[in-house]
């Protein structure tokens, strides 16, 4: 069965814009999804509705069996959800939240206190277990966040962002954690701005701009769809750049680029081609420092859908504090 | 049934939770309403002298009115918290609860009603400090049951406008909500004596009839005729203004 | 020195008038307290001991523009908090324009908002039945001591404000702008005060200012009170600006 059945939902906001713009996608039980697009592209929106926050416009959405729009209380009994913004009452504990958030799912607080201490000590907060979260930092607010939506062992668990602006240490701590998810069998739902986390954590991904859903498959089709690697070479000093080119024109897809010393070549037949080139450049007397045969991204796969990069320039400056001054 | 009291006292002890922790923050509003008392009663007392006015005294005659106006003030500020909740994530938090949307409005609510008791007692000490007299337990109990129901009132009032504007910018129109309601009633003078816009205004506003439920005690014998008319007001004041939260909810999420 | 004081000001009149939640309830407040005191205790004007007035509004306006000023300095302190903790300070204190501009920018837009403030509530005034006895020269001298008051009291607001250094202390003053106009006769006639406000009544600037313009909108022109209100607003005003300058001092002194 289908953890997450997304059919043609929509959701339009006053003012006519389309935030989320027919949307059909399906998550089998057990699996992490990426869901990969930049700033704006209506990635949050789509969480929110499937989470039932926020009331579908068209269309319609199952998760775990359930309709979000007629059935949200059976939904959100079987959903764990962290949200981008961390919401956290600073002024309480962080056992204290994990209590609150147990006893919010109906789970009598004896039961719960093993559980509790678990989570805790799985995303290595024991020691600050008994401190206030508002002197946390943000790696350790998003653990807790975590925790809290693990409480009631639920069946898809929604990760909204779960490490943009986090430092890569962090990051790779709250990896770690959803591949332990995944290999205890949790279905996750995860949206990212980061290519190398859909890369590294999902088992297919779907990528959404501007309210759509351009591609969906796994990381590996998607990059063998679009792309094939290239081969980046260095050649040694005082080396002749044009005519390199001449030589090794011949391969690929005959418009290598160069730059300084460097040559970089799409190669037509993958690996097996890199052979012959390097034969070519040293029979012709050139001499390679070096190579590097470079696999297509994510990135490569987004470009091709939707003619811009993701990463890069779409991360908002952070606000200065205090906010209200005008300049005059 | 019993989940669901439980997720109440939950969400009631988190709203404590901030008394108890950031006491500073309380303190304006626990002392807010004596201070009116204090200074209405410095400034106007005289009033008490006219013909007509039923209390001998015009603090004891204003005491319930600041009794009343620390139920609004803090009914409001339960308005601002959800406000800065929802600014900040916390509510939908709340929100994804599989627990019924009452259940989770009682929680807030709740904590509404509790707290309206600190500046109700902060206030009672220092008018019997002065010399007010003590109206009874029985009255002080009704008084107590008409604040917290008059604050759990005005808590979903604040809650209603939370809910409309999601930001805490809109405080002032909660705090003049509950302004309005409590004053704009026979909280300076008896009804005869008001002039001819206010006592039409007065007339209309349930708060006065809870008003008089809690002065009742205060300025002579708590009769039934007094009573049953500030318990329907303040009973269907929460009823109206509970639905009206209720029906916000189900709009955010549903 | 004076094009930076202008610019400054003009600069917190634009920021308030793009703002009017934080100026609306300069004005809304005072006048919810003034429709109460007017609809709830206007038979106080019977009790023995109250000097003739044609009504009770005629009597509260000078309160409640009173009123109005405290909370406009309020207003005025929290904005200069806000450009703390938002760093637009920091950047005035590094630029050239003289220290003291900071603090006389700020304060001389709190007077001119408080013209609006006073016009404001003559208006309202005489809209509900009120009558200006004084005439021109009556609107005139309201307007002289409440402009001088609001700069007084919008200086006092940016003390705090400099001492306090974050907003939300300032508006945790507002239950006092009550404690201090409760211990004054702005709100009743100073011979029925209750004991001991009534003592205290005489040594509180605000009586002065808030009788200094009810004289003319609720009695006649006279030399006397009116001298005193300004001589009150003048001289707190003057207090309240060199305790705003010498907060400033302490201010760069500690950064």
């Amino acid at each position: 069965m289908a953890a997450i059945e997304v059919s043609a939902l929509e959701r339009e906001f006053k003012g006519g814009v389309r935030a989320v713009d027919g949307i059909d996608l399906e998550v089998q039980a057990g699996e992490v999804y990426g869901f990969l697009g930049p700033n704006g592209a209506g990635k949050t929106t789509t969480v929110r509705m499937l989470v039932t926050l926020l009331r579908p416009t068209a269309g319609s959405a199952r998760v775990a069996g359930f309709d979000v729009a007629t059935e949200p209380a059976q939904v959100r009994r079987r959903i764990g959800v962290a949200l981008q913004e961390a919401a956290l009452d600073p002024l309480m504990t962080g056992r204290e939240l994990i209590q609150l958030q147990a006893t919010l799912h109906g789970i009598a607080p004896r039961s719960v206190a093993d559980r509790g201490d678990e989570l805790i000590g799985r995303v290595g907060l024991s020691r600050a277990a008994e401190r206030r979260v508002g002197t946390y930092s943000g790696g350790m607010r998003r653990r807790l966040d975590l925790a809290m939506a693990l409480i009631h062992r639920p069946e898809v668990l929604f990760l909204d962002e779960p490490t943009t602006g986090l430092d890569p240490t962090s990051r790779l701590t709250l990896w770690e954690e959803v591949r332990r998810l995944r290999d205890e069998g949790t279905t996750v739902f995860l949206t990212t701005q980061y290519l190398e986390e859909a890369d590294q954590l999902a088992d297919r991904l779907g990528i959404i701009a501007a309210g759509k859903l351009v591609a969906g498959g796994t990381p590996a089709a998607l990059k063998a769809e679009v792309g094939r690697p290239h081969l980046d070479l260095v050649l040694a000093d005082g080396a002749d750049l044009a005519a390199a080119r001449e030589v090794v024109a011949s391969f690929g897809d005959r418009r290598p680029a160069s730059d300084g010393c460097h040559l970089s070549i799409a190669l037509e037949h993958g690996a097996a081609e890199i052979a012959p080139v390097l034969r070519a450049l040293d029979d012709a007397g050139f001499a390679v420092a070096e190579l590097e045969l470079k696999q297509p991204t994510l990135d490569d796969v987004f470009l091709e859908k939707t003619g811009e990069h993701l990463e890069g320039g779409d991360e908002p400056e952070p606000e200065p504090a205090g906010g209200p001054a005008v300049l005059g | 049934m019993t989940h669901e009291l439980r997720m109440v006292g939950a969400l009631m002890r988190r709203g404590l939770n901030e008394i108890l922790r950031v006491p500073g923050g309380a303190v304006p509003g626990v002392l807010a309403p004596t201070i009116f008392m204090l200074g209405l009663s410095a400034v106007f007392g005289r009033a008490a002298q006219l013909p007509g006015f039923d209390a001998t005294d015009f603090r004891t005659f204003i005491v319930p009115v600041g009794m009343l106006q620390g139920a609004g003030f803090t009914g409001a500020a339960t308005g601002v918290n959800l406000a800065r909740d929802i600014e900040q994530g916390w509510f939908d938090r709340m929100l994804l609860a599989p627990a019924p949307r009452p259940v989770l409005l009682a929680g807030v609510v709740g904590s509404a009603c509790l707290r309206s008791l600190l500046p109700a007692t902060f206030l009672l000490a220092v008018a019997f400090a002065l010399g007010v007299d003590w109206p009874g337990l029985l009255e002080l109990a009704l008084a107590a049951v008409l604040v917290m129901g008059l604050a759990a009132a005005m808590a979903c009032w604040g809650v209603v406008i939370a809910l409309r504007f999601r930001t805490q910018q809109a405080a002032p129109l909660m705090q003049m909500g509950s302004f309005v309601a409590v004053l704009f009633t026979t909280a300076y003078a008896p009804r005869e004596l008001l002039s001819d816009w206010l006592r039409a205004i007065a007339d209309v506003n349930p708060v006065t009839h809870v008003l008089e439920g809690v002065r009742q005690g205060f300025v002579g014998d708590v009769t039934w005729a007094d009573t049953w008319p500030a318990l329907v007001s303040v009973t269907g004041l929460v009823v109206v203004l509970g639905a009206l939260a209720v029906r916000g909810m189900r709009r955010q999420g549903y | 020195m004076k094009a930076a004081v202008l610019g400054l000001a003009r600069r917190a009149l634009r920021n308030s008038a793009r703002k009017p939640q934080f100026l609306a309830p300069l004005v809304i407040f005072p006048t919810l307290f003034l429709a109460l005191n007017v609809g709830g205790l206007e038979r106080t004007t019977e009790l023995p001991g109250f000097p003739r007035v044609d009504g009770f509004l005629d009597f509260q306006l000078a309160a409640a523009i009173t009123q109005s000023l405290l909370l406009g300095g309020v207003a005025a302190g929290i904005a200069v908090a806000l450009d703390i903790e938002g760093g637009f300070f920091d950047r005035l204190i590094a630029s050239p324009i003289p220290r003291v501009a900071i603090v006389l920018g700020s304060v001389l837009a709190a007077g001119v908002i408080a013209v609006v403030q006073v016009a404001y509530f003559l208006v309202l005034g005489l809209a509900f039945g009120a009558e200006i006895k004084g005439g021109v020269v009556g609107v005139l001298a309201v307007l002289a001591i409440g402009v001088v008051a609001g700069t007084g009291f919008g200086a006092l607001g940016v003390m705090i404000a400099l001492r306090a250094r974050n907003a939300s202390t300032v508006q945790g003053i507002f239950p006092i702008v009550f404690v201090v106009l409760f211990v004054s006769s702005a709100f009743f006639p100073e011979n029925l005060l209750s004991s001991p406000v009534d003592s205290l009544a005489a040594y509180n600037p605000l009586s002065y200012i808030a009788e200094g313009m009810r004289q003319p909108i609720a009695f006649a022109n006279e030399a006397g009170p009116f001298l005193e209100g300004l001589a009150a607003a003048a001289g707190m005003t003057a207090v309240a600006i060199a305790l705003s300058v010498m907060a400033l001092r302490g201010r760069l002194r500690d950064a």
